[in-house]
């Protein structure tokens, strides 16, 4: 067993994975193990971040797609040592040294480059249980695919394809041992659903061996049932479902909340000296237990109309109509029309025709 | 006297024109986002914008902060994933162009938006390849433009693929005939590709921008063409546009950060 903990998930629809934060991260992260955030820009599950970070978890691999604040987060807290990434929003201009920047020229992390797209691929080929995935080969000449990092060899490759005998470019498919994912509503047994930028959400949770799930909202199955189109990770993939309102803050999730510029820029600020860094992280991360306190504690020092302003106006889907007629064979009189006869006629005539059994 | 402008607008202005009617463009932040809008808000109104986020039909309100922002994704048509966009429509060949922001760029229109410094000790990591690479290697052609990036002889990193060695070498790599980088737009001119060598050539000045300081920031023996056209200043029909959808792409990044870190200290003196 690899860490000494198993992980049996709980895969029926009656299951209650309902439980904090802490409790999800402490129960299903090691350290060690490698993650995927099943969001990229947009939804961020920067709640779950915070709680690696809280819990001092170490030495973890992130493949990360494109991400803002949440890598130089993870490196100015030591969480962790690797990363996979296509894209790192940069602070201000190349004369600004970011926490990436720094960590990378002390050794502390280091960085495999890889594209939008065969980063992306890597997850969809581990979601497929495909050993690899044929990617756009136009790229091969570039450093991306030339300059190799710490997976070395172990993520392109050059194949033929074996119908055209053509040069083709792959890349391995991985499986992190986990995806941190936020969502706008779950249910309890963690059917999570998302709208608004998919990106690479249903690729990245589907490739992890877990989804640990944080969602503005937890719905009745009704809900889920009458909406299965908008379930983006099933309930069998899913470990831990946290109940987390401004979950994702500063960054957005449509029909709740829009992204907190001024705040972010905070952080970023914070950025440009260790103590003003570490003075950050007491404040927002280690001197506040939850994300609930995390939002108290904003309304507190900026004023609830502060926050009230990030909060999104409605612009409502016209839902699906999932209807039929919902009726069974039999009428209210006991009789169908599709075959023609009433169920005492319907019963003979299995008798008559000696398809009845008698068991005694 | 016609309106002033900024060098961000006469940039946006310029790039918006290379956008045709009903073309499919994927787009970017910033800059060339608002290059694509502005196109439809003037002569292309059924350009269809997607970004790789997996939205496709997209009709920003405002500039978006990022690809993925709720600017983007107030009504779209066709809501995807990003493997969908690069490979059921990159990869089939519906994307007639892109548009891309540079860092670092060479003779042959070849780009980094990786790294800057000496290879194997570099400085900055800056955003990385993103989607760069497959958009500028497969998308129909590329619009790019350039605003605090450099011309350089050698990439410090190389991560996305203009016309490699130049001639018919991007072809004989894979690329789809015809594709590469059309027009590079910077703060002082339009630069376009030789047909048949593939390198870069200055093709026009922006109103006011000397010769001499272009040859400055190039290193190396830049071909001029015969006739340089001057670029025409944005009209007040852009210039609103832009001022109204896009006032961070118009004051430009410095004078951004300067209204920013003002917000921050309006927020903190909340809490003071």
């Amino acid at each position: 067993m690899r860490c000494g903990k198993e992980i049996r998930m709980e895969k029926y629809m009656d299951a209650d994975k309902r439980m904090t934060a802490p409790e999800a991260v402490g129960r299903f992260v090691n350290n060690g193990e490698s993650f995927v955030f099943a969001n990229c820009l947009y939804s961020m599950p920067l709640a779950l971040t915070h709680e690696l970070i809280r819990q001092r978890k170490k030495n973890l691999m992130a493949f990360q797609q494109g991400g803002i604040e949440e890598i130089d987060q993870l490196i100015l807290s030591s969480v962790i040592d690797r990363v996979v990434m296509a894209y790192n929003f940069r602070a201000g201009g190349p004369r600004i040294v970011t926490p990436l920047d720094r960590a990378i020229k002390e050794g502390q992390v280091v960085v495999e480059e890889m594209t939008n797209h065969t980063l992306l691929s890597m997850m969809k080929a581990g979601a497929m249980g495909y050993p690899f995935l044929p990617v756009l080969p136009g790229i091969k000449v570039t450093d991306v695919v030339q300059q190799k990092g710490f997976l070395g060899d172990q993520r392109f490759a050059g194949i033929k394809d074996p119908f055209t005998g053509r040069d083709m470019l792959v890349v391995k498919g991985y499986n992190p041992d986990f995806a941190l994912m936020h969502v706008q509503r779950a249910d309890k047994a963690g059917n999570g659903q998302l709208w608004g930028a998919m990106i690479n959400s249903k690729w990245a949770a589907l490739a992890a061996k877990k989804v640990i799930l944080s969602c503005e909202e937890i719905v009745d199955r009704d809900v889920i049932m009458s909406s299965p189109h908008l379930t983006i990770v099933p309930s069998h993939k899913v470990c831990a479902v946290v109940h987390c309102p401004w979950g994702a803050h500063p960054s957005e999730v449509l029909g709740h909340y829009d992204y907190d510029f001024p705040f972010r820029a905070l952080f970023f600020g914070s950025c440009a000296n260790p103590d003003a860094a570490t003075m950050w992280f007491d404040e927002w991360v280690h001197s506040v237990a939850d994300r609930q306190e995390y939002i108290e504690k904003y309304v507190r020092k900026f004023g609830r109309d502060t926050l009230d302003a990030f909060r999104a106006r409605p612009f409502k889907s016209v839902p699906a109509d999932y209807g039929s007629t919902f009726s069974l064979d039999w009428d209210d009189q006991g009789y169908s029309k599709s075959m023609g006869m009433t169920m005492q006629e319907f019963v003979a005539m299995l008798d008559g025709k000696g398809a009845l059994i008698d068991g005694n | 006297m016609a309106t002033k402008y900024t060098i961000q607008e006469l940039i946006v202005s310029r790039a918006a024109k290379e956008l045709k009617d009903r073309e499919f463009v994927v787009i970017g932040q910033g800059i060339a986002m608002a290059a694509g809008v502005l196109a439809r808000k003037t002569h292309a109104p059924n350009a269809v914008i997607l970004t790789e986020a997996g939205l496709l039909g997209i009709d920003p309100f405002k500039v978006p902060l990022h690809i993925a922002d709720p600017t983007c994704t107030r009504g779209f048509t066709y809501s995807c994933d990003m493997i969908d966009i690069f490979t059921t429509i990159l990869n089939q060949g519906y994307v007639d162009v892109t548009f891309l922001g540079v860092g670092q760029i060479d003779r042959y229109g070849n780009m980094n938006s990786s790294y800057l410094g000496e290879p194997g000790n570099y400085a900055t990591r800056m955003t990385g390849a993103g989607g760069a690479p497959e958009f500028i290697g497969y998308a129909g052609r590329a619009i790019l433009t350039m605003s605090g990036g450099t011309f350089v002889e050698k990439l410090d990193y190389f991560t996305s693929p203009g016309y490699l060695d130049g001639g018919e070498s991007r072809y004989a790599a894979g690329m789809p005939a015809g594709s590469g980088p059309s027009v590079l737009i910077t703060t002082r001119g339009v630069f376009k590709f030789d047909k048949v060598t593939k390198e870069m050539y200055l093709a026009g000045l922006h109103p006011g921008a000397a010769l001499d300081e272009i040859r400055a920031e190039v290193p190396w023996d830049l071909k001029i063409a015969d006739h340089l056209e001057t670029t025409p200043a944005p009209t007040e029909e852009e210039i609103a546009i832009l001022r109204n959808f896009a006032p961070d792409v118009t004051m430009g990044r410095k004078l951004q950060l300067e209204v920013v870190m003002k917000q921050v200290f309006n927020l903190l003196s909340k809490g003071a």
